[in-house]
């Protein structure tokens, strides 16, 4: 096998791998790994080089971690949290966890919107809900059979409650998505070594 | 803990600081930085490695990259430079890995 027959394979699958990239990023990394091939080539050391490289997927995947983890940790946003935690949770378990956790905050503070905005549309269903014989309490919106049993303890105060506490979630979930982050991108230094 | 494990640990960062110790002298490309850590291997950075090291710190504008094509032909090399912000940091990381060294040697003597 020459080495033009090495290194192009190689360049295809880490071009495919890297797809998902945006166009400048993936070019500019392809560049400097063809260029690096190039240079070993001459050397006569290109065997070397794809040994130390790994498989091109496995290359692609030092890069695409390292992006994803610092776009969501620059933008601390939700969404690009979110994203990175979804984009790399089926990889590392770090990410699986986090995403766990930050998820059912997420769930939590959704569930809140809705029951705010149940308490424009159906006022009659929404409330926080407490059947006193059960011991049971509930916020959002009810089955109406269960409002014979259940009393209604917010009344229009369930709308900014619903909110403060969607705010409280949501902020809970972003703090523990970026907590999650942050441990990954400690980790990263780990798998340097 | 192992051994491994425990030097996998002790090599937490100092990647990072060993990179941008060398771009303080000169620009170096990936290649030249590899060629330049080959006698040094417990700094344990590789070709698998110092690429999405050296994209992290180019996007974090602690390095600047910038092609070079050689004179006689050939293929370009991405050349690495500290930026100010390197430079900063470099400086920092530093004095917290001589503040280290110093005080560990203390306790574990220098043998």
């Amino acid at each position: 096998m020459t080495s033009t027959e090495k290194i192009e394979p190689f360049m295809r699958e880490l071009s495919r791998a890297l797809s998902s990239l945006k166009e400048t990023d993936r070019d500019d990394i392809l560049l400097e790994i063809r260029s690096h091939l190039e240079h070993r080539k001459e050397e006569s050391r290109l065997d070397e080089a794809l040994v130390s490289l790994g498989s091109a997927k496995e290359c692609a995947r030092g890069f695409y971690e390292e992006i994803r983890l610092q776009e969501a940790f620059t933008d601390g946003g939700p969404t690009k949290t979110i994203g990175a935690l979804v984009a790399l949770a089926s990889r590392r378990i770090t990410a699986a966890f986090g995403l766990l956790a930050a998820g059912v905050f997420y769930l939590m503070a959704a569930g809140f919107a809705v029951t705010a905005v149940a308490e424009v549309v159906t006022p009659e269903l929404a409330g926080f809900w407490v059947d006193a014989d059960k011991g049971a309490f509930f916020m959002g919106v009810i089955d109406p059979d269960s409002t014979a049993t259940a009393t209604e303890m917010l009344g229009s105060w369930l709308i900014p409650v619903a909110a403060g506490l969607g705010v409280i979630a949501l902020i809970c979930g972003q703090w523990l998505g970026r907590f999650f982050i942050r441990r990954m991108m400690r980790n990263s230094a780990d798998r340097l070594a | 803990m192992g051994i491994d494990s425990w030097k996998s640990q002790l090599r937490k960062g100092a990647a990072e600081l060993a990179v941008l110790g060398m771009l303080r002298e000169k620009d170096l490309s990936g290649i030249g930085l590899l060629d330049e850590l080959s006698a040094k291997p417990e700094i344990g950075l590789s070709d698998g490695s110092i690429y999405p090291l050296l994209n992290r710190l180019e996007r974090e504008g602690r390095i600047k990259g910038a092609w070079v094509t050689p004179k006689a032909g050939g293929h370009g090399q991405k050349k690495y430079s500290l930026t100010p912000k390197g430079r900063a940091a470099l400086k920092v990381m530093s004095s917290i890995w001589n503040g280290f060294k110093v005080q560990l040697t203390t306790i574990v003597g220098d043998e």
